[in-house]
């Protein structure tokens, strides 16, 4: 995997089952993000294959492509919501693979499927806040707002891009095990990449370590400890 | 890190709305603050108005006005441009080499533009309308007509209606009211003031049409109009009718339902200035050289005119009557 | 809930922007009956034929390659005076001058609105009345009502400069200039440089609309072709005018960017672009001054205190008679609908062609490419047509009345809005939308999620502040039944009638003030 000169991902290899809760480490610019991309299909690979719940999102074009897509959730590091927008619609861009481009429109005005929307903003915490404006909110509280937009996605496989980093330890841990109950509820997996180490070894049942863009650790998480992954990849909390 | 946003607030209003893209805020001044190159652009803004302050030598404007020892020849904007620049440009030349003076034509866009220019001592002689010369008489005391053609001691105006509308050439003007009309320039005397006339001498409400009365800026203007239906009636200068006419370019809808009675229209004034500036014999000599055009010339091929007769104020004062009557003269 | 207040606020916006648009749609006829004249359709095709057959014989490209010339010079000199005068006024105008003195900001604020108030054709009507055949006309009446505007934003950005070296200052005990002049400009300087490139942009336009009442360049080539429908030859000029309008964009826009996002430089106290940038335009501005043989003294000789003084004499007292205010008031309620109209057409369009005509990122298909490009193109042309062409042409397929008149101002504006809120798209975070792309949102639905609510609020502030740009351009396009206050004056001048004159244009200053203080009320509500 390449951009422009450098190399992001070189040589990774890897399988994630159904059913997986995969935490993947490594230090700024070791590949992490671009390991979501990949998975999500929103960049390509240079070379070699991707498969992403069975189809190569390479080969597809259009509706099969969104298709996909809309099985896939991902939440982003730099949360990606959209600044002067209600929470409501946030939520709600959640389900646009699925809605068509009229109920898009007409949700804007009319926001639809609200009750939906509110228990998953119930679910991460921020009930009530339904109508107000994104940009208004706490770092915090727009990465819950995210979380709650992949709730009702209901995607099979869920990425998450450092989806705890601007939470406190207690949400954070509330986070992930919101993002791995969504998983598994429709028998996928979760891929998050994580900077905490000891979140990683609470939540996930795999460990994937990367530096420069090479996989230097993939085992269970139950044979690792937080000290030995600090040390190893010179990450601090 | 998010990146800033375009509209957030802070930053003037305008700067935000006319930019779109505010300044980045800085914290305050620190010793690496980029400084946009202010002295380069007070340095250049300072030498420019240094240069505009010293004047521009002997250099002439290509927008100002002829210099001292010509006349400068302008005409109010009714006719076809191409017409006028070809017409003055042959006029310029003729008048130039007849009374040995450098005579410099000066194309107008705007009537009332015409007539300001000539108070101001920019255009010297002009081609005016019937009413555009009074105005200009009126403010430019010392101003006098110096020659009409013999087609404008009997000028008409055609009052032309879409052929949709159903009306056969009348007399009765009164059949008109109910329609959309369109007059030509606002101070044109063909295109609107005579018209506008005759219509409230035969009854008519000259302001009075359906949606009050267009205003196309042109004769042609005119034409196209109601040739496209939106007017259904409209009303023009009759030369510029048989030009039109002849030359096959009025959409065959548009048919001629009557006739003005006649009036004064065109003719030449020469401004105060210009014979202080080149000697007071010159009003006779321009008169002697219009008037002894041979029939046939050049000249008067293009003025559409058999021959330029004498004129004098007099033969204008039912227009100013008029134009005080309508508003036009205040 | 967070600020309910404001949320109210704005819901009062939204409903009175609704009603307001209802009351104008009624007023424009819309509603009650027919408005489009099929007929028309054949004139309509001759124009846009013209298109396609610009004349390009040689002679015309010579006269309009001297025109193009003087167009190029009253912008730049226009633009450049407007600079001055803003830089002069900006610290008269500025509220952290005035303190706590109110009245004197507010009186100085209203001064501004004067100039501002006039559109720049009319300020050239009577200065033509005044200098007669002068370049100054030009340049004047660009720089006039320009610099009013100039200053007032030039002044914003004093306002909202921080403050915190001129507090020293003052503290210090340096008089009011001084400490705005090195604790408040060095601050602003890079906004005033932006800004003052944009006016050079807007001054291509509006010397234009100069050349359409005589003051000579490509408007006035235009408007000669354009009286006797020589559709070829507008086109020619069109064309002209829309490279040279291009030309002003890319290079402002260029100007505009450097400003706003500085390569990062290891020592470089100047960023050379920037400089080369203003000597350039500097450099412009000499030229300009020894082309159009601009003579100061023109300004101060005895023909023109004569004439200013035959006019000022004219115009006083201005005339107050019942008929006449009466008329006024019918007119500007006119005047207020079909700005309404030309703005909500201009609004409505820009949002729906923003996205296209957005700048797309690297790596996007040919056809995304083209159809930017081709939207790009079309605005561009929207805006390089003067107004009164495209009132024209649009009464030819509709019946006369406000609605063509309020189209083509529609249309024009779109041109400059579309521009403008394209460029907000391109400053928008790409991040949110490739987001929603991630998630499966189709084209539409990442339009209406992703784009649009980042653009709609910058949009509406350029629509706010265009809507009195539109209301002064109603001037040039109420003579086919479109009606306004601009057939009211234009009704007037043409009979000399000075002090009817006076007051028509003391109630356009007026309305002009009350839109501008309405769309500052929105704005801040909006923020």
């Amino acid at each position: 995997m390449r951009y422009g000169p450098s190399t992001a991902l070189d040589g990774v290899d890897l399988t994630v089952r159904a059913g997986e809760r995969v935490a993947v480490v490594g230090a700024s610019g070791a590949g992490k993000s671009t390991l979501l991309a990949v998975a999500n299909g929103t960049v390509a690979a240079s070379s070699g294959s991707v498969r992403v719940l069975g189809a190569d999102p390479a080969a597809l074009r259009g509706r099969e492509l969104r298709r996909l897509r809309a099985r896939v959730g991902t939440v982003h590091q730099h949360l990606q919501l959209v600044g002067p927008l209600r929470v409501v619609h946030n939520v709600n861009a959640g389900r646009l693979g699925s809605w068509s481009g009229p109920r898009a429109a007409w949700s804007l005005l009319h926001p639809q499927g609200v009750a939906e929307v509110a228990e998953a903003l119930d679910r991460v915490g921020l009930a009530g806040r339904l109508h107000e404006r994104t940009d208004r909110l706490s770092g915090g509280q727009q990465q819950r707002v995210a979380l709650a937009r992949l709730l009702v996605q209901r995607p099979e496989l869920v990425l998450a891009d450092e989806p705890a980093s601007a939470l406190d330890p207690a949400l954070a841990d509330t986070a992930l095990t919101l993002l791995a109950g969504l998983a598994g509820e429709r028998g996928g997996a979760l891929l998050a990449c994580l900077h905490d180490p000891a979140l990683a070894l609470r939540h996930c049942d795999r460990v994937v370590g990367l530096v420069g863009g090479r996989v230097v650790l993939d085992a269970p998480a139950g044979t690792l400890t937080v000290a030995g992954l600090e040390s190893f990849f010179g990450v601090h909390r | 890190m998010p990146r800033p946003r375009a509209a957030r607030s802070g930053g003037p209003e305008h700067a935000r709305t006319a930019i779109g893209r505010p300044a980045p805020r800085r914290p305050g001044p620190g010793p690496g603050r980029p400084t946009f190159g202010r002295r380069g652009f007070l340095t250049g803004s300072a030498l420019a108005m240094a240069a505009a302050l010293a004047g521009c030598g002997d250099r002439r404007s290509p927008v100002g006005p002829a210099p001292s020892g010509a006349l400068s020849v302008g005409a109010i904007p009714d006719q076809d441009p191409e017409v006028l620049a070809r017409l003055y440009g042959t006029v310029a030349d003729a008048m130039s080499a007849a009374l040995d003076l450098e005579v410099v034509y000066r194309p107008v866009t705007d009537y009332a533009a015409a007539v300001s220019l000539f108070r101001t001592g920019d255009l010297d002689l002009v081609w005016f309308g019937g009413l555009t010369g009074v105005q200009a008489r009126l403010q430019t005391p010392g101003a006098v007509p110096v020659a009409q053609r013999d087609v404008d001691a009997a000028f008409h105006s055609v009052f032309v209606v879409d052929a949709a509308t159903g009306l056969a050439p009348a007399d009765d003007l009164r059949a008109l009211a109910p329609l959309r009309f369109t007059y030509g320039s606002e101070t044109s005397t063909s295109g609107r003031l005579m018209p506008a006339w005759f219509l409230r001498r035969a009854g008519v409400d000259p302001q009075g049409f359906p949606g009050g009365p267009g205003f196309s800026g042109s004769h042609d203007a005119t034409l196209a109009l109601v040739g496209s239906g939106s007017y259904q009636a409209g009303v023009l200068n009759e030369q510029v009718w048989a030009a039109r006419t002849a030359d096959g370019s009025v959409a065959p809808s548009v048919v001629e339902y009557a006739r003005t009675p006649a009036y004064h229209d065109y003719h030449w004034l020469l401004g105060p200035a210009a014979v202080d500036r080149l000697g007071a014999d010159l009003p006779d000599r321009v008169r002697s050289w219009l008037l002894g055009l041979p029939p046939g010339d050049e000249v008067l091929e293009l003025f559409g005119a058999g021959s330029f007769l004498p004129t004098d104020a007099s033969a204008y004062d039912q227009i100013e009557a008029i134009g005080r009557e309508l508003g036009l003269i205040t | 809930m967070l600020r309910p207040a404001r949320d109210r606020a704005r819901l009062l916006c939204g409903l009175g922007a609704g009603a307001l648009l209802l009351w104008s749609l009624a007023g424009s006829g819309v509603l009650g009956g027919p408005v489009l004249n099929p007929a028309g359709v054949g004139q309509l095709t001759r124009f846009a034929a013209g298109a396609l057959h610009p004349d390009l014989s040689g002679e015309l490209l010579g006269v309009l390659a001297r025109a193009t010339l003087v167009t190029v010079a009253y912008a730049v000199l226009g633009a450049g005076l407007a600079v001055a005068l803003g830089a002069l006024g900006a610290v008269a105008a500025a509220r952290t001058t005035w303190g706590r003195r109110r009245a004197g900001w507010v009186a100085v604020r209203g001064a501004l609105a004067v100039p501002r108030g006039l559109h720049e054709a009319v300020w050239g009507l009577l200065l033509v009345g005044v200098l007669g055949l002068d370049p100054w006309v030009g340049v004047l009446a660009i720089g006039v009502p320009y610099g009013a505007v100039t200053a007032r934003v030039f002044a914003d950005l004093l306002d909202e400069a921080p403050h915190g070296g001129y507090e020293a200052l003052r503290a210090a005990g340096a008089g009011a200039g001084v400490a705005v002049l090195y604790g408040l400009v060095p601050e602003a300087s890079g906004g005033m440089l932006s800004y003052a490139f944009y006016r050079l942009e807007c001054a291509v336009r509006s010397a234009v609309v100069l050349g359409l009442i005589g003051a000579g360049g490509l408007g006035q080539e235009l408007a000669l072709s354009f009286t006797s429908l020589r559709w070829e030859q507008v086109w020619s000029a069109v064309y002209a005018l829309a490279a040279l309008c291009l030309l002003a964009d890319v290079a402002g826009r260029a100007v505009r960017r450097r400003v706003a996002a500085p390569p990062p430089r290891a020592t470089g106290r100047r960023d050379p672009v920037l400089t080369g940038a203003v000597l350039a335009t500097a450099a412009l501005a000499l030229w300009s001054a020894w082309f159009l043989a601009l003579r100061p003294a023109t300004l101060v000789d005895g023909r023109t205190l004569d004439q200013l003084g035959t006019l000022l004499r004219a115009a006083w007292p201005p005339a107050g008679d019942g008929p006449l205010l009466s008329e006024i008031a019918v007119r500007a309620v006119e005047t207020v609908q079909m700005s309404v109209l030309a703005i909500a057409v201009a609004v409505a369009g820009s949002l729906v062609l923003a996205g296209v005509a957005a700048r797309a990122p690297r790596g996007t298909g040919a056809v995304r490419w083209a159809a930017g490009a081709a939207v790009r193109a079309g605005l561009l042309l929207l805006r390089a047509v003067p107004a009164p062409v495209w009132a024209l042409v649009f009464v030819f397929v509709l019946l006369p009345g406000p609605l063509p008149g309020a189209l083509a101002l529609g249309v024009h504006t779109l041109g400059v809005l579309g521009r403008l809120s394209a460029e907000a798209v391109e400053e928008l975070d790409p991040r949110p939308v490739a987001a929603l792309t991630a998630l499966g949102a189709a084209p539409l639905g990442r339009w209406l999620y992703g784009v649009l609510p980042g653009v709609a609020r910058p949009a509406t502030a350029f629509a706010l502040y265009r809507w009195e740009v539109a209301l002064r351009d109603t001037v040039l396009v109420g003579l086919l039944g479109a009606g306004g206050l601009g057939v009211l004056l234009s009704a007037r001048l043409a009979a000399f009638d000075w002090p009817a004159v006076a007051t028509v244009l003391a109630a356009t200053v007026l309305l002009t003030l009350a839109v501008d203080l309405v769309g500052a009320r929105v704005r801040a509500v909006l923020r």
